[in-house]
């Protein structure tokens, strides 16, 4: 309420209209996070259960809360425990946020942007519970670890950019690291052409992540049709949408194709998922195939 | 009106815009489809692609059909179509409706009232003045317009009566009131009586006399009685006709109380007969509790028998003196009285602590003079509960000191000593008669026998109150019968013996009546006239025509032989009479009624009930068209390919909502409470006090919503969405615990609040309150918040507070906690003291504490800040600057999990204190 007071109504408004685009998508993350956690990956969190490393006695500046009684209580010494300090690997993650992304075919279906953060952020959970470093790929947000961060993700992913088709980021790649690139990849393939081989030229391995919604995979439109674009820019007439079915599912198709050369060139994964699909299943085969690169 | 094949309009010439189909069909044909327009992300995939064919679809023939039919319908609909349309005008002039208005119509009244109805309808179409007459209650003649009568309908009802001469005559001298001709429609029930042929002439003298009358026979149903232990059942139908069964419910009370049938039977009227006798055999116990016969299926107050006291025998014990005389079985002091008791009362014999737990309704004690204490005890207590004790006098009373010097308590007066003989060998004078019954006492309106004589009687002494209980006396004077009541009941003694040693008063038929009018008994067939001289009669509940029971404490009393014999009517009505302890009933038909039905000179109009109503049928045919026309636009929209499952149910959602709109608006009111009940109790509700500050109301609901959502992820406590709680209004028991954050300027709860409040928290529940306070000002200190919560705390039920202890079992029914921060970090946060005594046990980190929850929490941390998140899991309130606060809000959220569970598992935790007791004894 403080911060409300002293940043005025229009800022708070603001915040308030930007929050509500996004539905509740920390808890949601953090949910769908819980339930990879409760299988087979749970020991591998990062916790109580620590790595034990070494007992050192007691040094001045040290919180009484640190010691450790039961080695203490052995002799006269009090001991801190230490525990192993473990080197930790940088995921880059870049969710598009373009308008072909806001995009719902049905009320009861999620949007394939909301599907795409909830995923990013999911694995971004999972990630950080880990120990790895998560950041954006660009400027806005190098990698760090800690849950302050999944906070700031959630922060990033509010917003939406106003492109059509937002071709991928990938400035600012930091060598050597990992990358998750979530996207329809509907709009200009050369933009994912030149991140991906610049991605490879610094030897980041990653994955691409096709969202789909099902009825992009299904085309059962029919009749006298216009098809617009999500921003209005783009606009195709025809007279009789089914026939256009099978023209535009080769397309799509030749177009899945290309993908598949591109990654398979470069090193990368490439995963599809509906929107109408479970969103468990997408967030397991994601920290598979991100997971089996880091350790 | 225009008439087409059975079909009327009112409208017809609308009917020519039919002619403008044709060229409409020709119209739709030539407009091909809307485009529509899609979203489609995919149509960078699209661009460049050609179609096949470039022709669009037409409209097909059956959508065009569909069309042409719905506007069809809205012609045809418009034109005003009727069914049954009416070809006679209905007359004009004005009209009169003359009623019976009795039982026999009550059982279709309703149809009835659905013709006249149609027949007022009508009238009012054809502006005639009507005016309604009922023949059981006559009035003025009011010619008025037949609206004015349509809203009148409902409240017209029949009566329990049939018209009698007195009130023909009132009808025929309103009828001369009025000047001018009539015609006149007469609603007959169907049963004669009497002067109604000089009514119906009097009617044609005016004008036409149409009569309404239903077919079939009126049913009706005499007064039971008892005959044989067994209930007689007599129905009775107007019409010999076929064979018919019809069956009898016996209505009454259960042990309960609650009215239900107790019994029934068939009777069968054989084919040509006009009666059906039944028997109906019940135990006592059950007979007792019966209120009323009726005839399944009838709805009249003639069809219902009300039963009273001759259906209710009494229990009658018997206790006499002299037991030791066996064989004299005439000189027996009850022989008489059990002859005159055995056909109408159950009698019981035995010693009195064995009678008294049998609660009998009278006791009568023959010759007994000597009671034990405790006897005498249950004995008066029993009187004084509403029984009846009636003593006999006889050798041993007259030569005993009972009510000698003092009047016993169970005796109305005191005796002389021994009595006295009149007119025997030894003694002068002749044997006394009776003197006639005065008025006021039971017996008035008996006559008295000449022959009764009395030879020998116990005397009263003269006292202040002996004049006030004599209820019969002898000629000379002496009194023969006394009377006190005590407490709820009374004690009658006869002065002269129960057998006929002193007098043969138990021999005559006297004796009988007397016992019948001081309800001792109750006679078995409904009483006659005399029987009932010198009465009068209190209405408790009198009939309607319908047969329901309506209070009768405002209607005057009827004397005796009027109840029995005179005809009813509005100043005697069926019903439920009564008159000192007893209880009679009037029923509508008399024991050996018989129904006649009435029969109507040649030449008069008789039409039965049914009415063939002219139905409109513009309201169907325009819905008909509505209905086409939402076809259409399914069909529109499918056609398109626009029809999705999620459009359609849009649509069937909106129809449904709109009508579900009309028809449940009253409802909601009272499914409200009952909901937020349910919806309290089904799932763990958190719930806040509502402080009326609208920001700090919204706070503690988006922090418990926080807390509800870390509690539901964490650990096993799900809870559904939080509550606010006005402690005037709602229900606390639903709520575990209660977060009161306390604002300066909330109201002070009312004295029933604060009572729920205590019960509450004696009941183990829990308040945190908080005063949101404790970065500026500490515990204790005077801050606004802290004195408004001294003031609210004032009332409560609170026991001794301490802060925190280190070993409190908060610090660790889930987490492991030392501080309880929420946006601020205080340490004083005040729980339940201790008991004095709590000890450390050896080796164990905290102490054996009491067992239970706090009742209160109370700091000033705003906790309810910390956790409030938004509706997207993000907080809502910053706790420290910038991210650097998560730390103290996670242990925010862990002190409000440690406290949910606290509140839930009491102190579980502590148990722990235990294990090394549980170990050793488990012997390790």
């Amino acid at each position: 309420m403080n911060t409300g007071r002293a940043s005025g109504p229009s800022l708070r408004e603001r915040s308030e209209a930007e929050a509500s685009r996004l539905p509740p998508l920390l808890a949601k993350a953090e949910h769908l996070a819980g339930t990879v956690l409760m299988g087979e990956h749970g020991r591998r969190r990062a916790g109580m259960g620590d790595d034990f490393w070494q007992y050192r006695p007691v040094q001045i500046g040290d919180s009484k809360r640190l010691i450790d009684h039961r080695r203490s209580a052995r002799g006269d010494m009090q001991y801190v425990r230490e525990r192993e300090w473990q080197i930790a690997q940088s995921v880059m993650l870049w969710v598009d946020q373009g308008a072909s992304m806001r995009f719902a075919s049905q009320a009861s279906l999620p949007s394939k942007i909301d599907r795409a953060r909830l995923l990013a952020l999911a694995i971004a959970i999972l990630l950080v519970r880990g120990g790895e470093r998560v950041g954006l790929t660009g400027t806005s947000l190098p990698p760090r670890r800690g849950n302050t961060q999944i906070l700031r993700l959630a922060d990033a992913f509010a917003h939406d950019t106003p492109d059509e088709y937002a071709p991928p980021e990938h400035r600012a790649m930091t060598p050597h690291s990992r990358a998750l690139f979530l996207s329809d990849f509907l709009g200009n393939l050369d933009e994912v052409k030149l991140a991906l081989t610049k991605a490879a030229d610094r030897g980041v391995r990653g994955v691409l992540l096709q969202v789909l919604d099902p009825e992009e995979e299904q085309f059962s439109y029919r009749g006298r049709t216009i098809f617009e674009s999500v921003g209005g820019g783009l606009a195709h007439e025809t007279l009789k949408a089914r026939d256009l079915r099978d023209k535009y599912l080769d397309r799509l198709a030749k177009r899945r194709d290309e993908l598949t050369q591109l990654t398979r060139a470069t090193g990368w994964q490439l995963g599809l998922h509906h929107t109408g699909d479970s969103a468990q299943s997408a967030l397991l085969w994601l920290y598979r195939a991100l997971d089996g690169g880091v350790r | 009106m225009t008439v087409l094949a059975g079909i009327g309009f009112t409208t017809p010439w609308l009917l020519l815009g039919l002619l403008g189909l044709p060229i409409l069909w020709l119209l739709l044909r030539a407009i091909p489809p809307a485009p529509k327009r899609e979203v489609f992300p995919g149509v960078t995939l699209l661009l460049g692609l050609q179609d096949d064919e470039t022709v669009s679809d037409r409209t097909p023939w059956w959508l065009l059909l569909l069309r042409l039919l719905a506007v069809a319908a809205i012609i045809v609909g418009l034109a005003g179509p009727v069914l049954n349309p009416s070809g006679d005008k209905g007359g004009d002039g004005p009209l009169l409706i003359v009623l019976d208005a009795t039982w026999a119509g009550a059982t279709r009244w309703k149809a009835r009232m659905g013709l006249m109805d149609a027949q007022l309808a009508k009238a009012g179409h054809n502006g005639r003045a009507v005016a309604v007459l009922r023949l059981s209650v006559p009035g003025n003649l009011v010619f008025q317009s037949a609206d004015v009568w349509r809203g009148r309908l409902a409240g017209l009802e029949p009566e329990a009566w049939q018209p009698s001469g007195e009130q023909i005559n009132s009808v025929l001298a309103a009828l001369e009131a009025v000047e001018g001709d009539f015609d006149s429609f007469w609603h007959g029930d169907g049963l004669e009586y009497d002067r109604r042929e000089e009514l119906l002439t009097a009617l044609e003298a005016r004008g036409d006399v149409t009569v309404f009358q239903g077919v079939g026979a009126v049913l009706g149903l005499t007064p039971a009685f008892i005959a044989d232990g067994a209930i007689e059942l007599r129905a009775v139908r107007s019409v010999a006709g076929p064979a018919r069964e019809v069956t009898i419910l016996a209505q009454g009370r259960d042990p309960a109380g609650i009215a239900r049938v107790l019994a029934s039977v068939p009777a069968r009227f054989k084919a040509g007969e006009v009666q059906a006798t039944t028997t109906l055999s019940l135990p006592a116990e059950l007979r007792a509790r019966i209120t009323g016969f009726e005839i399944q299926g009838q709805k009249s107050a003639g069809a219902l028998s009300l039963a009273d006291d001759g259906l209710r025998r009494r229990e009658v014990a018997m206790i006499a003196g002299r037991d030791d005389r066996e064989g004299l079985e005439l000189l027996s002091p009850l022989h008489y009285l059990n002859q005159a008791l055995v056909p109408s009362a159950d009698l019981l014999e035995g010693a009195i602590p064995d009678l008294i737990p049998a609660n009998p309704d009278v006791i009568v004690l023959a010759d007994v003079a000597n009671l034990s204490g405790t006897e005498e005890t249950a004995l008066i207590e029993w009187v004084e509960t509403g029984g009846m004790l009636l003593r006999f006098a006889g050798p041993r009373m007259a030569a005993s000191d009972l009510s000698r010097a003092d009047e016993h308590p169970l005796m109305p007066v005191r005796l002389r000593a021994g009595g006295r003989s009149v007119g025997g060998a030894m003694s002068w004078g002749e044997p006394k008669e009776l003197a006639p019954f005065t008025e006021g006492s039971p017996f008035y309106g008996l006559s008295v026998p000449d022959d009764v004589r009395v030879t020998s009687q116990v005397v009263a002494q003269p006292d202040p109150t002996l004049a006030n209980r004599v209820i019969a006396a002898l000629s000379d004077g002496t009194p023969l019968v006394t009377r006190k009541s005590l407490g709820l009941g009374q004690i009658v003694l006869f002065h002269v013996t129960a057998n006929a040693e002193w007098s043969n008063l138990p021999l005559s038929g006297l004796f009988v009546e007397m016992l019948e009018r001081l309800a001792v008994s109750s006679s078995a067939k409904p009483p006659a006239a005399a029987d009932l001289e010198g009465t009068t009669w209190r209405p408790l509940e009198v009939l309607n025509g319908f047969g329901d029971l309506i209070d009768g404490a405002t209607l005057p009393g009827v004397a005796g032989p009027d109840l029995a014999e005179a005809p009813a009517g509005p100043d005697l009505r069926p019903g439920i009479y009564d008159s000192g302890d007893r209880v009679l009933a009037r029923n509508v038909l008399g024991i050996d009624a018989r129904l006649v039905s009435a029969n109507w000179p040649a030449g008069t109009s008789v039409q039965g009930l049914s009415v063939a109503r002219e139905v409109l049928l513009g309201g169907w045919l325009l819905g008909l068209a509505l209905a086409l026309l939402t076809l259409d636009v399914v069909a529109s929209l499918a056609l398109t390919g626009r029809l999705g499952t999620r459009r359609v149910a849009n649509v069937l959602t909106g129809v449904i909502v709109c009508g579900l709109a009309v028809m449940g608006t009253e409802r909601v009111q009272a499914q409200q409470d009952t909901r937020h009940a349910v919806a309290a109790t089904s799932e763990l509700v958190l719930a806040h006090v509502l402080t009326g500050n609208q920001q700090v109301d919204d706070i503690a609901r988006a922090g418990l919503q926080g807390l509800s959502d870390t509690l539901f992820f964490r650990t096993s406590i799900e809870p559904s969405t939080p509550m606010g709680v006005d402690l005037e209004r709602d229900e606390l028991a639903f709520f575990p615990m209660l977060y009161w954050p306390i604002t300066p300027d909330q109201p002070v709860p009312s004295a029933e609040a604060y009572a729920r409040l205590n019960t509450y928290l004696r009941s183990g529940g829990l308040i945190l309150f908080d005063t949101r306070d404790s970065h500026i000002a500490s515990f204790g200190t005077a801050s606004p918040n802290g004195r408004m919560l001294q003031k609210l705390a004032a009332s409560l039920d609170i026991p001794s507070l301490e802060p925190l202890p280190n070993d409190h079992v908060l610090t660790r029914t889930f987490y492991l906690l030392q501080d309880f921060p929420g946006r601020h970090n205080s340490r004083d946060v005040w729980v339940e003291a201790a008991p004095p005594d709590a000890e450390q046990a050896e080796g164990m980190p905290f102490r054996n504490l009491n067992d239970g929850v706090t009742p209160v929490v109370i700091g000033g941390n705003d906790w309810a800040g910390a956790w409030a998140t938004d509706r997207d899991g993000r907080p809502l309130l910053p706790v420290g600057r910038g991210f650097a606060g998560e730390r103290q809000r996670e242990i925010a959220y862990r002190f409000g999990v440690n406290l949910v569970m606290h509140v839930l598992t009491g102190n579980y935790k502590s148990d722990q204190v235990h294990v090394p007791a549980l170990l050793d004894r488990l012997g390790q």
